[in-house]
């Protein structure tokens, strides 16, 4: 489509131009018949490969980038790639990049090496994501921005300097998260805790992951694990209280696997204001 | 000045005898064949990766030991060049022989950690290097040269007294993907070399080295050509060509037998195995060759037609036990597949083998030490989920086996990939793979060190780790074990029990392989973290 329509296009141009010869005109208009002839052949065959291409790519990407990308690119503990613009991928040089190499500090590996083909499919799925609507948030983001204040979202979220910072910042989080993961982290933050957001704890850890402390002495400490090493647990509590724990010293070190910090919200936001939430959250960042 | 009548002839006797002495010193300094061979009856020093011949990383040494083990402080450290370490130093009267990040070897005074010299190789720019990270696991050493193996894909020879090179040998060209991570083993007159490279799909081997002149003296293929026996098992297209079969860890050697064992890697493209049907030999083997000529003697293969990159380059560790009322002399591993295996190294029969961490791709192994393979396990398009992970049960990082305790000592790492198939085309110096994993890590991911039985391969004990990092651990004979974490831990444990004596935070992984000497009477434990090397003393 693209090119048959350049084809019409440049097609007119002679005419704008001062008269040509008679001969001039029949080589033009030979040329043109020829190039119509090779288009004609050209076309179908160059977008039937490119559609290979995406359906390939469309075959890897369920494979190597769903868990966290989501299907059709819609996000979840990944970013978002059903959009035009990629913050981190502004080229297909950058993109083949990233999926050559992952970006392992922000919690993206290299799934594995990839063939110049592979990449060159995986590419063109990327972006043909961003040419298709995506799954856009529904909701009001300006009246979510109102339920972010009255259900006191800023006392442990940072957006834009503004909040406290027992939970993750938010400023970007509609760039660096999909609906679908906003949603969920809403209603049940215990579900998946973020993962790559920070720079310690590595390697994939939990983050803001609830640990239980009970010292020899009986003492207790609850709170978020901030680093972790073989012999001491290194936690911050909910006044945001940091304690260096010796294992040894602890009767009990319990790490509590499915569980957040932080409340459901469930009883507290549903039906169009959860949407709405779910939109203002969606637009931090410079998102949807 | 009055002197007396003849001392014009005492001074240069004493000058003499002075020079003399030093000669005496500077002879003794050389680390011959005849020391190799004894290397376990000197424990002051550290001679050969592995500590001797028979790949223990054991020290014998006792003054550090389970009482005082919690006195441990640091001597001295010194700051290597930045990258990834993974070194395992030598020493040798006086004198510590390091390897740092990618290829430069460095002489420390083993007293105050000061360099005495320092080599760099000239390493192109565009070095290929596709399986590793650019590492150097250590030099060897033999009379009074240090020999490297660099990632440009030379062996090099220097003199050990002043890092100056006296040979500098091609082992095979970088641009098809070749390269030396391991450190070489110096036998009678002859360095041996192994490369990496199977990434890449080179064909690998074990090349024999001219001591004195760098001249190639035998090379053996890991992968038999048409016509030889075993290239059967390579189906009947050109798949052994580019079949891989590493050979990037140092192997042991048993003078009695005669027999030089090595270790293999896996087959490439390491997750399609679309153009090579069959076994693959000898991929993923134990191969035992006659080092005067090369000549493959026997051989086991750990796990044949490999689907997951389970290289079986794993240290060999050489022992010798009671085994059904006699005396066998034995060979055993740690492989990367999960199973802990017992072979009669001078036969290569499969005694015994067991798994010593989780796999979930076999139901076990039959009498003949094959896998029985489960059904499913294949890499695929959408995934896989397999225990072990793609960098293994076990990898690089060295075990550790103790005469006084017949315990072998192993990280094991408890973690699983999704392993997925992809396109594998070759073209020379680029990554011929086949597809790849995504390691399944966090806290959904532990490790462990663990005492196997050596003889039996049954767990004894077993101290849980944090995250499976790549535990190098050595062995002493003050009854201790060291070994260290992902998390910057160094730690010593009661080689009996398990039970941990003392720990440090070191600020850096803990990647570095740990090694022990003694110098005036005292005793060193050397371990690098990050990018510096720790030395520790009571």
């Amino acid at each position: 489509m693209t090119l048959s329509t350049r084809f019409a296009r440049s097609g007119q141009a002679p005419s704008t131009r001062p008269e040509r010869s008679r001969g001039a005109r029949s080589r033009q208009v030979r040329f043109w018949c020829h190039a119509a002839i090779v288009f004609a052949i050209l076309v179908p065959r160059a977008s039937a490969a490119q559609s290979a291409d995406v359906q390939a790519g469309k075959t890897l990407f369920n494979g190597l980038c769903v868990t966290c990308h989501g299907f059709e690119g819609t996000g979840g503990a990944g970013p978002p790639l059903n959009r035009p613009k990629l913050t981190s991928a502004p080229t297909d040089a950058a993109l083949r990049a990233i999926i050559s190499d992952g970006i392992p500090d922000r919690g993206m590996p290299r799934v594995r090496r990839t063939t110049e083909n592979e990449l060159k499919q995986l590419v063109a799925y990327v972006r043909s994501l961003g040419r298709t609507a995506g799954a856009k948030a529904t909701g009001n983001a300006q009246k979510g921005r109102d339920h972010y204040a009255k259900l006191g979202c800023a006392g442990c979220h940072i957006v834009n300097g503004q909040g406290g910072s027992f939970g993750p910042a938010l400023s970007e989080i509609g760039r660096l998260r999909g609906a679908d993961y906003l949603r969920q982290a809403i209603l049940d933050p215990g579900a998946m805790l973020p993962r790559g957001t920070l720079p310690v704890p590595a390697r994939g850890y939990q983050e803001y992951l609830p640990v239980r402390v009970v010292m020899k002495d009986g003492s207790e400490v609850r709170g978020v694990r901030i680093n972790e090493d073989l012999f001491t647990i290194q936690i911050r509590d909910a006044k945001g209280a940091f304690h260096s724990i010796r294992k040894s010293n602890a009767e009990l070190v319990r790490k509590e696997m499915g569980v957040s910090l932080m409340p459901s919200f469930k009883d507290r936001v549903a039906g169009a204001d959860l949407d709405d939430l779910v939109a203002y959250l969606a637009s931090l960042g410079g998102g949807q | 000045m009055t002197r007396p009548v003849g001392a014009t002839v005492r001074w240069p006797i004493t000058t003499i005898a002075t020079i003399v002495v030093l000669c005496g010193t500077s002879l003794a300094a050389q680390v011959s064949y005849q020391r190799l061979l004894k290397a376990e009856s000197e424990p002051q020093n550290w001679l050969t990766y592995a500590g001797s011949y028979r790949s223990h990383r054991y020290s014998p040494l006792t003054q550090i030991n389970r009482q005082n083990a919690s006195q441990l402080k640091v001597a001295w450290a010194y700051q290597l060049r930045s990258g990834v370490v993974e070194t395992s130093p030598l020493v040798a009267d006086g004198i510590m022989y390091l390897t740092e990040p990618p290829s430069t070897v460095t002489a420390l005074d083993v007293k105050s950690g000061r360099p005495l010299w320092s080599y760099t190789p000239s390493i192109p720019p565009d070095v290929i290097v596709i399986g590793s990270p650019p590492v150097n696991r250590g030099v060897a050493l033999l009379d009074d040269s240090v020999y490297v193996g660099t990632v440009h894909g030379h062996l090099i020879a220097l003199d050990a007294k002043s890092g100056i090179v006296r040979w500098d040998t091609t082992v095979e060209d970088n641009k098809h993907g070749f390269y030396l991570t391991l450190a070489p083993l110096a036998l009678d007159g002859k360095i041996i070399v192994g490369v990496s490279g199977a990434e890449t799909g080179i064909r690998g081997f074990v090349d024999a080295y001219d001591a004195k002149t760098g001249k190639l003296v035998w090379r053996t293929y890991t992968i038999p050509a048409p016509g030889e026996a075993g290239n059967e098992t390579w189906g009947k297209g050109d798949g052994w060509k580019t079949g891989g079969g590493s050979t990037w860890l140092t192997g042991s050697f048993d003078p009695e037998l005669n027999l030089l064992y090595w270790a293999t890697g896996n087959p490439g493209p390491d997750w399609n195995a679309d153009n090579r049907p069959g076994d693959n030999l000898y991929t993923d083997s134990v191969i035992a060759l006659d080092p005067t000529n090369g000549k493959i003697k026997w051989h086991f293969q750990f796990t044949p037609e490999d689907v997951h990159d389970w290289d079986a380059n794993q240290m060999l560790v050489l022992f010798d036990a009671q085994l059904g009322g006699r005396a066998r002399k034995l060979l055993a591993q740690a492989n990367r597949n999960g199973f802990y295996y017992v072979l009669d190294r001078a036969t290569g029969e499969f005694l015994t083998g067991l798994p010593y961490a989780k796999q979930t791709w076999a139901d076990g192994l039959d009498a003949k030490g094959r896998p029985q393979r489960k059904k499913g396990i294949a890499p695929s398009l959408e995934g896989t989920l397999v225990f072990p992970n793609i960098q293994g049960a076990a990898n690089w990082h060295s075990p550790s086996y103790s005469p006084q305790t017949n315990l072998f000592y192993q990280g094991a790492r408890e973690m699983g990939s999704v392993y997925y198939k992809g396109e594998a085309v070759y073209k020379p110096g680029t990554a011929f793979t086949g597809g790849g994993g995504r390691a399944v890590n966090g806290d959904d991911a532990s490790a462990a060190i663990r005492a196997l039985d050596a003889t039996t391969g049954k767990l004894r004990w077993e101290f849980p780790l944090l995250s499976p990092g790549f535990t190098s651990l050595l062995s002493t004979g003050g009854g201790l074990v060291f070994g260290g974490t992902d998390e910057g831990n160094f730690f010593a444990l009661d080689a009996e029990s398990g039970k941990p004596l003392w720990d440090i935070q070191l600020g850096g992984t803990v990647r570095g392989i740990p090694m022990s000497y003694a110098v005036d009477g005292k005793q060193y434990i050397a371990i690098a973290a990050g990018v510096t090397l720790f030395v520790f003393s009571t």
